[in-house]
């Protein structure tokens, strides 16, 4: 091939706009999160995990996406290995609607859990009409309406994410197994499992660090609780603590990348030993 | 299939199940912009549709258009330059990537495709603030879908140039004495013309929908459609919230479909979205 040398220029916009919109700015906060050019310290990280709102902040940040990643990836097992092995029916149209959510502005999600599970919302009206009680009613605002809410748009991208690692997998393992007299949980728990434990982790990874920085679902039904998203824009539009505000959002890249990068570290790995 | 087999009935219909909960709340939105809901009592913003009296109404439609027409074109323009400039400067870039085997590269590429998993409020927050001179101008707005749809092309695009034998054919090219700029014209980018339709498909859904950057950037003269949806969720009725929804979804779904059947699974990889 010839030498790339002289045809490098053709990288520059490319390196320009992620130097201008992205390198740049990080490190802007970065730099304002430990106090700016009049020398340096940790004070707004520690304020960040010592005082105690803003900490409440982040462990619910982190605790409600665990709880989504880890329910959407259960959840969506079964639609994917049905997905994978093209065993459901109209699977275009259907996997067309399952990418929907994924566009949504989180405000729509936002919205739609308020329509649904709101105080007058539709599903605690038809349980009011079928039962006589509108279970649900206002859950929309509570912990378990924001995980649905959460849920809405991290299902289909988890199944999308493991539809496409089991289609990788070889079927005739499955198939060995059970000439070797394998009923279903043992080829299960055996074959597949140590095969796709990585896409489920790397399925963990994409659906919790999209939740964590989730901002418009939160931003429309958060109300008893804050989140860490929620608390940046507090600040900015109050005008509140720019160095704490930085910290936050650099701390929310920092447990996104590591997170991704360490589920990437591992597939390296695996994919060495194999 | 003679065989009764229940886990595979169980995973049908936690397929269905999780289809209906994807498309319900779509549904009761749809019905909601188009009936003329004065049974249920007293709306607020009743006169605006008073022009149909039947069970279907689409007077709400245009006092969304007539409320908030400006925005929609906005959000259009923003959509339409991102996929421009975003193509402008993926496609030059993701060919060096794809062809060059410099190792620095290889930590670039990764840098370039950082902003599709972290957080996006941290990115807006870091725009923000770096370039706070430029608070309220229309084009840092820009700026920051650049930052999203940039990566995402990208993306598509470096996969589709491996996915072929790139350098063969550039090869053969330079053999019958092409020089580098009549390759990459001629040879490179007539062969990615579909991963150009499917990632300018996406560039705009993802325009089209972000909420981060749009809302903390914006201001009373420039506000993006997801923006002014949010000003609607807060202060409109239900109906005219349904309508600007519907309009929402009448650009997207019809993108989504296509991107389906274009082969289009770079979704699953956008987290900013939300």
């Amino acid at each position: 091939m010839s030498s790339g040398g002289p045809r490098l220029f053709l990288l520059l916009p490319l390196f320009a706009v992620i130097a201008a919109f992205l390198l740049y700015p990080l490190g802007f906060l970065f730099r304002q999160s430990i106090g700016g050019t009049s020398g340096f310290d940790f004070e707004s990280y520690k304020a960040l995990f010592c005082d105690s709102y803003a900490r409440a902040a982040l462990i619910h940040s982190l605790l409600l996406s665990s709880l989504v990643a880890v329910s959407s990836t259960l959840v969506c097992l079964p639609s994917a290995w049905l997905f994978a092995h093209n065993l459901f029916p109209a699977q275009r149209v259907v996997r067309a609607i399952f990418t929907l959510p994924m566009s949504f502005s989180g405000i729509i999600m936002g919205f739609l859990t308020v329509i649904m599970l709101g105080r007058i919302g539709v599903v605690p009206q038809l349980a009011q009409k079928l039962f006589g009680h509108d279970y649900l009613s206002g859950s929309a605002y509570r912990l378990h309406g924001l995980v649905i809410a959460y849920l809405y748009f991290e299902i289909p991208r988890a199944t999308l994410t493991l539809e496409s690692s089991f289609r990788k997998f070889d079927r005739r393992l499955s198939l060995a197994a059970r000439s070797l007299g394998a009923n279903g949980w043992q080829r299960f728990s055996y074959v597949l499992l140590p095969l796709i434990w990585l896409p489920l982790l790397s399925t963990f990874a994409v659906t919790f660090s999209a939740s964590l920085g989730s901002f418009g679902v939160a931003l429309i039904v958060a109300r008893r609780f804050s989140l860490l998203p929620l608390e940046i824009y507090q600040q900015i539009i109050g005008y509140g603590n720019p160095r704490l505000m930085s910290a936050m959002a650099i701390t929310l890249v920092t447990i996104a990348f590591l997170v991704n990068y360490s589920v990437r570290l591992a597939g390296d790995r695996q994919q060495r030993v194999i | 299939m003679t065989k009764f087999k229940p886990g595979l009935v169980t995973a049908h219909l936690l397929t269905w199940l999780l289809l209906i909960v994807v498309i319900a709340p779509l549904l009761v939105v749809i019905l909601g912009a188009f009936l003329n809901v004065s049974f249920l009592g007293l709306a607020s913003e009743q006169w605006a549709a008073r022009k149909g009296d039947g069970i279907f109404n689409h007077g709400w439609f245009a006092y969304v258009f007539h409320l908030y027409g400006s925005n929609i074109l906005f959000s259009l323009l923003l959509a339409g330059l991102s996929v421009v400039i975003g193509a402008a400067i993926s496609l030059p870039g993701a060919y060096i990537l794809a062809t060059c085997r410099w190792r620095g590269l290889r930590i670039f590429e990764e840098v370039v495709l950082l902003p599709l998993s972290i957080p996006g409020i941290a990115m807006s927050i870091g725009l923000i603030e770096a370039y706070i001179t430029f608070r309220g101008q229309w084009w840092l707005i820009l700026c920051g879908h650049i930052l999203y749809t940039v990566p995402l092309m990208t993306r598509v695009l470096t996969n589709s140039l491996r996915s072929f034998d790139i350098a063969r054919l550039e090869l053969v090219a330079q053999s019958l004495g092409a020089g580098w700029w009549h390759r990459f014209v001629f040879v490179v980018v007539p062969n990615l013309r579909h991963s150009l339709i499917v990632g300018s498909l996406l560039v705009f859904a993802v325009s089209w929908g972000e909420f981060n950057v749009s809302y903390l950037l914006n201001t009373p003269l420039h506000q993006t459609y997801p923006a002014a949806l949010y000003a609607t969720f807060t202060a409109n009725s239900f109906q005219v919230s349904s309508a600007a929804t519907t309009i929402f979804l009448a650009l997207i779904i019809p993108i989504l479909f296509a991107l389906q059947w274009l082969g289009g699974d770079e979704f699953t990889h956008v987290e900013q979205s939300a």
